[in-house]
């Protein structure tokens, strides 16, 4: 689903993100994992098409997201890791603009606001100001917006950031409902106990190069996530 | 501890020398000097202006024993500049400033603090006040040669208005405070405000040459009438020809109504303060949703983006307002046009022409797609991530701007051909010259903006009101009309052209301009769009 080729992105003289290759396939949930400043940002950017790059090659559902943009991003959903929504709209207005720049039709936008604003527990706010939300509540709707238009890949940097326990809960158990219908989901974080739990797969990327990638087993081993990470990150 | 306070709310109140709100850092030093050389000017230029007000005044009616009269009039100049002035910061410095929440939450008493937050209301208006009663008092003295009482007096009657200015700023920012706290949409207060308070100014300098005449031919009169409706400002008058108990009177006046707002202010301070700023929470009802295409959902996003914003209205569609005004003045005063109209005759083709050149005069007042790009600032991702293209996007902007000009302009035009009676070529030429003009400067505003974006804003007044883009469209509007003018006039002096053809050959000037800025809004734009990074 997200196919990524000796990605390089260079900021002045350094490189942000050095070679990196990984393949995502539908229904997988990718961590990606590494300190502040190795560059996942940088990657989950240019995969969405939001940061030009100098070498390599992203495919979303085999299109090149260079060369055809607007079709990689009908398949695609992004949450960064600070929600910033407009302000000016209420909750269910930004929403809307969402699901008719996707074309979701009138029916299936309404179940899905319903289904998702009812689980996140933001239905009472949707008639709010986004100004007036929080941060953990611009997040929710963030998340909400991602999923209106039943995308074929999440990318998602920080997530779970903001959110509080129930609906960091919520969310995963999300990501697992949507893997079991083939949505591949790419994500960002610090938090390696959630990693571990929740990926099938996992990259460490540390300065910009991929350190290691692959099955959890793989990459664990018998150790936890923080040690195998820790260890990496000393060498 | 009031202290450092105030030293804090001067420091913001005039932040706006010393610091540069792009980038939020400190001015250099050559930067600042520059800064400071710039605002002396204009202060000095203003002055200069207030200065020949008052010298037209003062001699006359200092000859005629009306001394208090002059001064009392100037006095209503300087109160008048100095709530107009600093009103605007009240609101928000008193009731809605940003750190209310943190000094609240500190171990200060709620005295301190508006006492902190008055200081710098105060500060603001004392320095509109003095742009008219220091040259004012110049003048004066030039008339009277006083004596020390009389000059004592004065300095005393300057530093007295100023906490009137200070009091009546309080009470607007007050009722603004109240109103507001109860209502569930601020930004149309602030909207309505702001309009009243232009409509007011716009008013005054429209009949302050009236004024004037009336006051010179008959200053008696005018002395019966501040007499009878301003007691307080004839005994300030009468204060500075060196009358004490006037001054005691004036004095008294002053610090009592001060005493008593300041004794509200203090009562309802924390109230306002921690007020749920009138966001009463709005009630989520399930309704059956209705879709749009790209289109229209990128052209409704930024009709709320405009709609939303008092400060974006206000600096970038005022246009809409003066265009409404016009066509009714047109009709309300059809007797004064037809009259100035008889200044045509011989030249009955030149009425179409001026006629469109002051609508595209005043279409330049609807600059909504200069600061458009900018205005995405921190959200600039959202449209980047989602599946439309530059272009779709920066068609949305200019939809906005245009259809929002093209609405009120359409009843101008209607009220224009009907009053004026146009040739029936005109009939057709004069609409289109506007409505290519009025794409034109759209695309013009929107280039200016991708050429020169800033996102890193955290005020959106940065955006809105100091960007090069919006002072680009806004002037350039003009020069671009006044340009056309100027080759009209060249023109017709060394070749004769009529005015049918210089309008048909304009047309097709404004239709290149058009193609020619779509097209690199289309291509380039789109692609500096799509590129655009907040980081």
């Amino acid at each position: 689903m997200l196919k990524i080729e000796r990605l390089t992105k260079i900021y002045g003289e350094k490189r942000a993100v050095d070679d990196l290759s990984l393949h995502i396939r539908p229904g997988e949930i990718y961590g990606f994992i590494g300190h502040n400043g190795a560059g996942k940002t940088t990657t989950i950017k240019a995969c969405c098409g939001i940061l030009n790059f100098e070498e390599g090659n992203i495919q979303i559902d085999g299109i090149s997201v260079k060369e055809n943009p607007l079709e990689c991003k009908k398949k695609l959903a992004y949450i960064p890791d600070n929600p910033d929504l407009y302000d000016f709209m209420t909750g269910i207005r930004y929403l809307n603009f969402i699901a008719d720049i996707f074309g979701v039709n009138a029916n299936d936008r309404q179940e899905r606001i319903h289904k998702y604003a009812d689980m996140f527990e933001l239905t009472q706010d949707l008639a709010q100001p986004i100004s007036a939300y929080s941060h953990g509540m611009k997040q929710k709707l963030a998340i909400i917006s991602a999923l209106i238009h039943e995308p074929k890949l999440i990318i998602m940097d920080e997530p779970f950031v903001g959110l509080d326990p129930k609906a960091s809960h919520l969310l995963k158990e999300t990501m697992h409902e949507l893997c079991a219908t083939g949505t591949a989901i790419f994500f960002s974080t610090h938090v390696l106990e959630v990693a571990e739990k929740l990926c099938d797969k996992v990259a460490i990327i540390k300065e910009g190069r991929l350190i290691c990638s692959g099955t959890m087993e793989e990459v664990k081993g018998d150790a936890s996530l923080e040690e195998v990470f820790l260890e990496m990150e000393e060498k | 501890m009031t202290k450092i306070l105030i030293k804090k709310q001067l420091m913001e109140v005039f932040s706006w020398i010393y610091q540069d709100k792009k980038t939020g850092k400190n001015r250099d030093k050559k930067g600042l000097l520059l800064y400071v050389f710039f605002y002396v000017f204009l202060f000095g230029f203003l002055a200069v202006i207030f200065y020949n007000m008052a010298a037209s005044l003062c001699g006359p009616l200092v000859e005629d024993g009306f001394g208090w009269l002059y001064i009392a009039l100037m006095g209503i100049v300087g109160m008048s500049l100095g709530v107009f002035g600093s009103v605007f910061n009240t609101f928000a410095s008193l009731y809605q400033a940003k750190d209310n929440d943190l000094l609240l939450s500190l171990p200060l008493p709620t005295r301190s603090i508006l006492i902190a937050r008055l200081f710098g209301v105060y500060a603001m208006g004392l320095m509109y006040e003095l742009l008219v009663m220091v040259p004012a008092m110049i003048v004066y003295f030039m008339h009277v040669s006083p004596d020390v009482s009389v000059v004592i007096c004065c300095i005393l009657i300057i530093l007295l208005l100023s906490v009137f200015i200070l009091t009546l700023s309080c009470v607007l920012g007050w009722i603004v405070a109240f109103v507001s706290s109860k209502l569930k949409n601020q930004k149309i207060i602030t909207v309505l405000i702001s309009l009243a308070f232009f409509a007011a100014y716009y008013y005054v300098c429209g009949s302050a040459g009236n004024m004037m005449q009336t006051l010179l031919l008959d200053p008696a009169g005018m002395a019966d009438k501040v007499k009878g409706i301003a007691y307080p400002l004839y005994q300030m008058g009468l204060a500075a020809e060196g009358k004490w108990n006037a001054f005691l009177f004036f004095a008294f006046a002053v610090l009592v109504l001060f005493a008593v707002i300041y004794f509200i202010l203090q009562k309802s301070f924390l109230a306002l303060s921690i007020a749920n700023k009138g966001n009463k929470k709005a009630v989520y009802v399930e309704k059956k949703a209705h879709t749009a295409s790209i289109p229209r959902a990128l052209l409704r996003k930024e009709v709320f983006r405009f709609t939303q914003s008092p400060i974006y209205m206000l600096n970038c569609g005022l246009g809409i307002v003066f265009i409404l005004f016009a066509a009714v003045m047109l009709l309300v005063k059809k007797g004064t046009v037809d009259s100035l109209l008889m200044m045509f005759i011989g030249y009955e083709d030149r009425i179409a022409l001026v006629a469109t050149a002051a609508i595209c005069m005043i279409t330049t007042m609807n600059d909504m797609a200069a600061p458009s790009v900018s205005l995405e600032g921190k959200n600039i991702w959202i449209l980047q991530v989602l599946p439309v293209s530059g272009w779709q996007v920066l068609k949305a902007k200019l939809g906005l701007q245009i259809i929002f000009n093209l609405i009120p302009t359409t009843f101008l035009i209607i009220c224009v051909e009907w009053i004026l009676k146009p040739a029936a070529v005109f009939v057709v030429l004069l609409p289109l010259t506007v409505v290519l003009f009025i794409i034109m400067m759209a695309a013009f505003g929107l280039t200016c903006n991708l050429k020169a974006p800033n996102l890193k804003w955290t005020n959106e007044t940065v955006p809105v009101k100091q960007s090069m883009s919006v002072t680009a469209a806004l002037f350039g509007g003009w020069i671009i009309v006044a340009a056309f003018c100027f080759i009209y006039y060249l023109l017709y002096k060394y070749f004769e052209v009529k005015a049918l053809s210089f309008l048909a050959g304009l047309d097709v000037v404004l239709a290149v301009l058009c193609i020619l800025l779509l097209k690199w809004l289309c291509k380039k734009g789109s692609n500096i769009f799509e590129t655009l990074t907040n980081a």
